[in-house]
């Protein structure tokens, strides 16, 4: 919890190269947040995943850090759809994700199912 | 105290002599004692959170509630077998004031009251303690969705 994730986590797009460098784009523009020390990005068929953990010490300003981060990616990136979240949960499953993706036998449906399940999860409010 | 000037010299006297011998209270310790028991429960909380996190589809979100659960029904059975009165003796308030406390006061109200019969004595009386923490939780969460009603409304929030 405390830790960043070794290896570092890292973005990874599932359709065609050109959506894994804006994945991989939008994750140094997130990292460059000084409150923020773990991001993984997963870019889907038409959402963008973006699950962050927050400093300890800066969790007081976590709406606020929220609220930057999706007026940052909404400046840079006006055509995109994103769902960003700091929830712990969301980010161990972005992990997963982004783990079992690096399996060839692992197909693009497949995870794309999982990818609409953790949104889905984000959404969730009781 | 308004009434000190009115006591007879013996009650004075007597009153000087009490105060020697009576048996200071702890309170530092005591504090220190409630501090460190109300964070030990609220640990047990935490790992409890995270435990749903882990194994179930609960985020960080939506875990509070099966915890809350979980907590009460833990400090029930601990009542029930007479742990969670040890628990209170020595920790005071640390182990009252967390969420463990409400289950404490209404398993402890119903044994109490099982002497007299399940209908009107546990029935009738499991909230005795409990009651009040119901009524002015709903009340003050109501007062408060009001007021953030009220505000979403104006535009403030």
């Amino acid at each position: 919890m405390i830790q960043s994730v070794n290896p570092e986590p890292g973005a990874v797009a599932l359709y065609e190269q050109k959506n894994k460098e804006l994945a991989e784009k939008v994750e140094k523009d997130i990292q460059s947040f000084d409150a923020i020390y773990d991001v993984a990005v997963i870019k889907g068929k038409e959402e963008t995943l973006v699950a962050y953990k927050v400093k300890h010490l800066k969790r007081f300003g976590m709406k606020k850090i929220e609220k930057d981060i999706n007026k940052l990616l909404e400046d840079h990136y006006p055509n995109e759809d994103f769902v960003v979240s700091s929830d712990y949960k969301i980010f161990i499953e972005t992990i997963e994700l982004l783990e079992r993706m690096k399996d060839p036998s692992f197909s693009e449906k497949k995870a794309e199912q999982q990818l609409q399940r953790v949104i889905s999860l984000k959404k969730e409010m009781t | 105290m308004g009434k000190k000037k009115n006591l007879t010299p013996v009650q004075q006297q007597y009153q000087q002599l009490e105060q020697k011998h009576e048996i200071k209270r702890p309170v530092w310790k005591n504090c220190l004692n409630a501090f460190w028991v109300g964070g030990l429960i609220c640990a047990v909380g935490q790992a409890i959170t995270y435990f749903y996190i882990y194994f179930f589809d609960f985020t960080e979100q939506t875990a509070g509630n099966p915890t809350v659960a979980t907590m009460i029904f833990i400090s029930m059975l601990l009542t029930g077998f007479g742990v969670y009165d040890h628990i209170g003796q020595f920790g005071g308030a640390g182990s009252a004031v967390p969420v463990t406390g409400f289950g404490n006061s209404v398993i402890a109200a119903a044994i109490e009251h099982r002497t007299e019969g399940f209908v009107l004595g546990v029935g009738g009386n499991m909230f005795k303690l409990a009651g009040s923490v119901i009524l002015f939780g709903v009340f003050a969460a109501f007062i408060v969705a009001l007021i953030k009603t009220l505000w979403t409304m104006m535009g403030v929030l």
